[in-house]
């Protein structure tokens, strides 16, 4: 065993982020290592959303916060100790968060956000700013949130006992690795001349026995069910006009007339890749046709005219959509996507059909990337910007990206909320099912909110006044309710529940639950970093009471 | 309802914030439940909650922080495993100076010296080693397991445990688990709820690719990793056992597996995808642990408690695409091995199969899922896979057929090394 080379052997960074790069990939992982992420608000839900980007290696992260640590921080923040009471909370918790991981830089400033705003503007302009992601861990008031840069992405988290929030807004995201089931697309009812040749060379004498010079039963029971598909399909076509099975009534005939081709005088009864091709017919035998997603790109104006900003994402969008509708290039379908699944074959003739559909997908990316640097040219951008690479991963999703379209926090928190805005919530609260629905967890909490605005601090802190501030959040959601045009009371009603949980909690975190939005805001954090998967849009509640979570595009 | 008079628990303004929530009455306590009674519930949580977590890893490392931080003192932990360097991305309780000893250990001492007041009691071992006795000391146990036959041998012990005219030896069991962007969390107790075998269907079995697809017409990557590991590594060290946590081990297989990719001109093997297939590796990131041991925890908070309803019984969250969860009664299976009135399930079979291809066939069935079958009918041995001498007297019925050995509407007995239970499966000739 000495003797092999320890070649292909993973570095110790590999083997280290190991379980994280089977997901995202060294490309997520670059995303991730560029990042720069500011905390406002080292609460325990503030930590623990860092916890779960500083173990990852986000590059690097500055915690913002003017308070001094107190001994009722340590029962829920697990980033302070004994040694940090009286201490600046920034820099403890930025201690104890960075020694997680040495390749993860820490910073810390000792002041609040309003200051900050004030005396500092550069901290947050998106000209000045070294931040590329924020997260804000409320208590806020509105007014300073509403000052932090729309053009950097913003998680604003609210964790107040059992019940949490968070809000997305960020300029539009666009995915290309949104990570599908399968990238799998066959062509078989539009197969490219070669694919055809293969087919009908490799189907050759599929049909009669060995007898009479057809394939021996080992050749039969090993033809791809790719070949067998396209071969049949030909002579469905025969007997039908030339038309391909497109309802569910006539693939299900196709299946018959496929499986009565099958040899059953084999061992078994049966042959396996008979079997794959009948389970292949209404999965794969569909017409090329364009996702609904993809289909929003290729109309939205940026794709037809991409920013002169360069951003690669519009630019290979446009590319793709020229590929798409030129006809001496896709004819109307998208690039192909090169992914082959496994099937029952003889190794050989396997590998000749994989490299059959990776050849296309090749010849496709390069037109797709001939275009792209067309477009750069134009628009005098350099033509080494995006890569072939890129270009080829680009058209293997093709048909599977994703953009998303932020509102700003401003429409749903300014003094005069948007119209989309309190359409939005009129629709959840009037939803047939709404009854028990976290749309009223997000009125309450929005009451919690106006109390915070009027008073600096939030309801339920002293013993004493729990029911008046309990009445004064009530009378806060009704007023919110009736400024989104909703006349209905809240009395009796889910909201007024939950602003007792509200007020129940001081202001406090319950450790637990601060743990589980920390995890939740940090998944939806390292989508948007790694710009894989697809982060939620825009705002997620989480009861942890009834542990249910509902999304609301508000 | 106004706040009750702030009681000093020992360790005054720490707990300031929890205190809180156990002192004043929440929204939804409903009417009829017991009067809210803050004082016996905190005391409780501190002074008779014994909680033991099993497994001390991504998931492990999380609920002990979250439990120590929920005001539980008594805590115990055990788990088998010793710190890896790919364990670093998400088990925050460990540093790279800590890689080779006890996850267990190093985590309880973890805990304990950030958070004063509590005990952690860690066990470096495996569950199996403890007896009902040792399990019937906790009013809760929390799994964090990555192993689905760990999970079914404790649950097991768990219900045979109980006794149903003495409430004590309930011992509920709170059971997490992720993968990548997934995970799920739910309550099982015993007597109330469905229990985790009932659900062992919701698992997708893994099938094995047939021996002579490695051995003769590889197409995958995989394929030639498998061949490398299951076909040529016996052959090239007929006595020296594959341990897939040997970078040694694994090399040899990565180089055996590219040779062989190589003549059949396929790519794609490396060195990571060999350590995968290998040792079937589950994706893992911190924010998933996170968001799930905290489900778990809350849930035991709220168990332990009467602060808030705990769920009946299952949430499943889903992260791939937006946030996703369901949270829903999942039930109990009437043929359940473990807690069914009627332990029996049914399976139809070709008469013509031989034994091996029906065991076969078994290791599969969702429901079933057993590695290593014994079978027996009416207390007869059919086969053995161990001792040596039961196997060497059985192993000529595997390549009988399956009407020679038993009739359609017989039951046979199904048992595996692994599970204390056995399972009742009725054989249907198709």
């Amino acid at each position: 065993m000495a003797s092999i080379p320890p070649s292909g052997v993973p570095s110790s960074k590999e083997k280290k982020y190991d379980r994280q790069l089977r997901l995202w990939g060294a490309n997520g992982q670059n995303r991730l290592e560029a990042a720069h992420i500011a905390l406002v608000g080292a609460t325990s839900t503030g930590c623990e959303i860092l916890k779960n980007l500083v173990l990852p290696c986000v590059g690097e992260f500055t915690i913002i916060d003017d308070k001094t640590v107190e001994e009722s921080d340590l029962g829920t923040n697990f980033f302070l100790d004994e040694a940090s009471i009286g201490k600046s909370r920034a820099e403890r918790t930025m201690a104890l968060l960075a020694e997680l991981n040495p390749d993860v830089k820490g910073n810390f400033i000792n002041n609040n956000l309003h200051e900050l705003l004030e005396t500092q503007p550069e901290l947050f302009d998106p000209s000045t700013t070294k931040f590329t992601h924020i997260v804000v861990v409320s208590p806020f008031l509105t007014s300073d949130l509403l000052r932090l840069p729309q053009s950097i992405p913003l998680c604003l988290v609210y964790s107040v006992g059992f019940v949490t929030s968070f809000r997305l807004a960020l300029p539009t995201h666009c995915i290309v690795e949104t990570h599908p089931d399968s990238l799998v697309d066959l062509r078989l009812l539009s197969p490219w001349p070669e694919l055809l040749e293969y087919a009908t060379k490799q189907s050759a004498g599929l049909d009669a026995p060995e007898s009479e010079g057809g394939m021996s039963d080992h050749q039969h029971g090993h033809v791809p069910y790719v070949v067998l598909l396209l071969k049949y399909l030909e002579d469905w076509k025969q007997t039908h006009n030339g038309s391909h099975p497109i309802s569910y009534k006539e693939k299900n005939e196709f299946k018959a007339f496929i499986q009565s081709h099958m040899r059953t005088n084999v061992p078994g009864g049966s042959e396996e890749n008979y079997e794959e091709a009948v389970a292949a017919v209404l999965k794969h035998i569909r017409e090329p046709e364009l996702s609904s997603a993809t289909k929003a790109i290729f109309a939205d104006a940026r794709c037809a005219e991409p920013p002169a900003n360069g951003d690669s994402f519009w630019i290979t969008a446009n590319a793709v959509s020229q590929f798409y509708s030129s006809p001496s290039q896709g004819a109307g379908v998208l690039p192909l996507s090169g992914s082959f699944p496994d099937m029952k074959a003889e190794s050989s003739v396997y590998v000749e059909l994989q490299n059959l559909y990776r050849a296309r997908a090749q010849r496709d990316a390069s037109l797709v990337f001939a275009n792209v640097q067309a477009t750069l040219d134009r628009l005098s951008l350099p033509t080494d910007s995006i890569t072939l690479d890129d270009v080829t991963n680009f058209c293997k999703h093709a048909n599977f990206l994703k953009h998303i379209d932020y509102c700003p926090l401003s429409d749903a928190f300014s003094e005069k909320p948007a119209e989309g805005f309190k359409d939005a919530v009129k629709a959840a609260w009037e939803n047939w099912d709404a009854e028990d629905g976290l749309v009223y967890d997000y009125v309450a909490l929005r009451g919690w909110q106006m109390f915070l605005d009027t008073h600096g601090k939030p309801p339920g802190v002293e013993d004493d006044s729990v029911e008046n501030d309990r009445d004064e959040v009530s009378s806060n959601a009704q007023a919110f309710l009736k400024s989104v045009g909703i006349e209905d009371t809240i009395s009796g009603t889910r909201t007024e529940k939950v602003v007792k949980e509200l007020v129940r909690a001081g202001g406090g975190e319950l450790h637990v639950i601060a743990a589980l939005v920390g995890g939740i805001a940090a998944q939806e954090l390292v989508k948007i970093i790694t710009k894989q998967y697809i982060p939620v849009n825009n705002t997620v509640m989480f009861d942890g009471g009834s542990s249910r979570s509902a999304v609301f595009q508000f | 309802m106004a706040a009750v008079e702030a009681p000093d628990y020992a360790s005054g303004p720490r707990w300031r914030d929890l205190n809180r929530i156990f002192q004043r009455e929440g929204g939804f306590h409903k009417d009829d439940d017991e009067p809210y009674n803050p004082e016996a519930q905190r005391e409780f949580i501190k002074n008779k909650g014994k909680i033991l977590v099993i497994g001390a890893g991504g998931l492990g490392c999380e609920i002990l922080k979250n439990l120590a931080l929920s005001g539980f003192t008594d805590i115990h932990v055990i788990d088998m495993d010793t710190i890896d360097i790919s364990n670093l991305n998400r088990q925050f309780l460990f540093r790279a100076s800590d890689v080779g000893k006890p996850k267990a250990s190093v985590a309880a001492s973890f805990i304990m010296s950030r958070v004063p007041g509590v005990t952690i009691t860690p066990h470096y071992g495996a569950i199996q080693d403890k007896d009902t006795s040792y399990y019937s000391q906790f009013t809760l146990i929390i799994c964090g397991l990555d192993s689905v036959e760990a999970r079914r041998w404790i649950n097991a012990t768990l219900f045979s445990m109980s006794d149903p005219n003495e409430p004590d030896t309930f011992v509920p069991l709170i059971d997490g688990g992720t993968e990548g962007f997934k995970g799920q969390s739910r309550i099982i107790i015993p007597g109330l709820s469905s229990c985790y075998e009932c659900s062992l269907d919701m698992l997708t079995p893994q099938t094995a690719v047939p021996i002579c697809t490695l051995a003769s017409i590889p197409r995958q990557p995989a394929h030639c990793i498998e061949w490398a590991s299951l076909l040529e590594w016996p052959r090239v060290f007929e006595d020296k056992k594959l341990d897939t946590d040997d970078p040694e081990h694994i090399s040899w297989l990565y180089e055996t597996a590219l040779q062989r990719a190589r003549e059949f001109n396929i790519t794609g093997v490396t060195y990571q995808l060999t350590q995968g297939v290998v040792k079937n590796i589950i994706p893992a990131i911190a924010s998933t642990n996170a968001i799930i041991a905290a489900s778990c925890c809350n849930e035991a908070l709220k168990l332990m408690t009467n602060m808030h309803n705990y769920i009946d019984n299952y949430m499943m969250y889903t992260g791939d695409e937006g946030v996703y969860t369901h949270t829903f009664q999942h039930e109990k299976k009437e043929g359940c091995p473990v807690c069914g009135e009627k332990k029996t399930t049914m399976m139809e079979v070709e008469a013509e199969w031989t034994l091996q291809e029906l065991i076969d066939k078994l290791k599969e069935k969702p429901d079933v899922q057993l590695k290593r079958p014994t079978i027996t009918k009416n207390g007869k041995g059919l086969f053995y896979q161990a001792p040596v001498q039961l196997f060497e007297s059985t192993k000529a019925n595997l390549e009988k057929k399956v009407n020679e050995l038993m009739q359609s509407g017989d039951v046979i007995d199904v048992t595996d090394p692994g599970l204390p239970f056995s399972v009742s499966v009725e054989i249907i000739f198709k």
